[in-house]
């Protein structure tokens, strides 16, 4: 999943975290699940990381899917 | 003054112990094996600790000749010497949800490859040992950490109780005499 660019996906909890990474594994989109960098904010301590170019994919997908994400982040 | 250790009829691993407890003592000593195996593990380790050793077979036994290097090559000073870091479960931390422990791991050697100094050494041990499989979600952080120059360590004992020898995917196969001595020679150890 070596990128230029990378997207942060922000959760509200850890359980939310986990169904990210499941929805897009079943979508095949590559994703991993980090710390959330120190300079970021987050409600939950963890959050998704995928290339950046995989990012409107992503967001149909847990649209599709009906989740809710805390926010995103292009780092 | 020569200190002695007739190791000779002692299982493994007293000759190793008695042996660097002597070279703590003393900056020669003679160790007196009668097996080959335990004249290897004596040797590898006194060399490893920066001594010289000098086999010598007799009918009697084999007698290793010891002799402590300069006070730089001896063990490391507390903080000084290698980072090691031991795993000894495919979790972090204790708690009933399993699910938690498999995130922090992961957030865990996530910050692990990005962070400074680098650790020299990581042993895997019990169900650690799942995290250097096929399949397992850290392998990829444990492959860039060892392109850098970390060695990665895997108990073959705790590999073969799971049945995952074969299944290895980063990292080597080592065993106990090894991730003791490399813990031991370690200027520093993390333990989760």
């Amino acid at each position: 999943m070596i990128s230029d660019e990378y997207t942060v996906i922000l959760v509200y909890s850890t359980s939310h975290a986990l169904q990210v990474e499941k929805v897009l594994g079943e979508a095949k989109i590559a994703c991993k699940l980090i710390p959330v960098p120190r300079y970021l904010s987050s409600d939950c301590g963890v959050c998704v990381v995928i290339a950046g170019a995989d990012k409107d994919p992503a967001l149909q997908v847990l649209e599709k899917a009906r989740m809710e994400i805390q926010g995103l982040r292009d780092i | 003054m020569r200190e002695i250790v007739d190791a000779r009829g002692l299982p493994c691993p007293k000759p190793v112990l008695l042996t660097r407890r002597a070279l703590q003592e003393s900056q020669s000593v003679t160790t007196i094996v009668d097996n080959e195996s335990a004249q290897h593990n004596v040797t590898r380790m006194a060399e490893g600790a920066g001594c010289t050793v000098e086999a010598q077979e007799r009918h009697d036994g084999i007698y290793l000749h010891i002799t402590r290097g300069e006070p730089a090559e001896q063990r490391a000073a507390p903080g000084r010497g290698p980072l090691v870091v031991v795993i000894p479960s495919e979790f972090m931390g204790r708690g009933e949800y399993e699910e938690l422990g498999q995130l922090l791991i992961r957030g865990f050697f996530h910050a692990l490859g990005e962070a400074e100094p680098m650790p020299d050494s990581i042993i895997f041990l019990n169900s650690g040992v799942k995290l250097v499989v096929e399949g397992s979600p850290v392998v990829e952080d444990l492959q860039a950490m060892g392109q850098r120059g970390t060695e990665i360590l895997a108990c073959g004992t705790c590999l073969g109780y799971y049945g995952l020898t074969e299944t290895i995917a980063v990292g080597e196969v080592s065993n106990m005499y090894t991730i003791v001595e490399t813990m031991l020679r370690a200027g520093k150890v993390v333990s989760l």
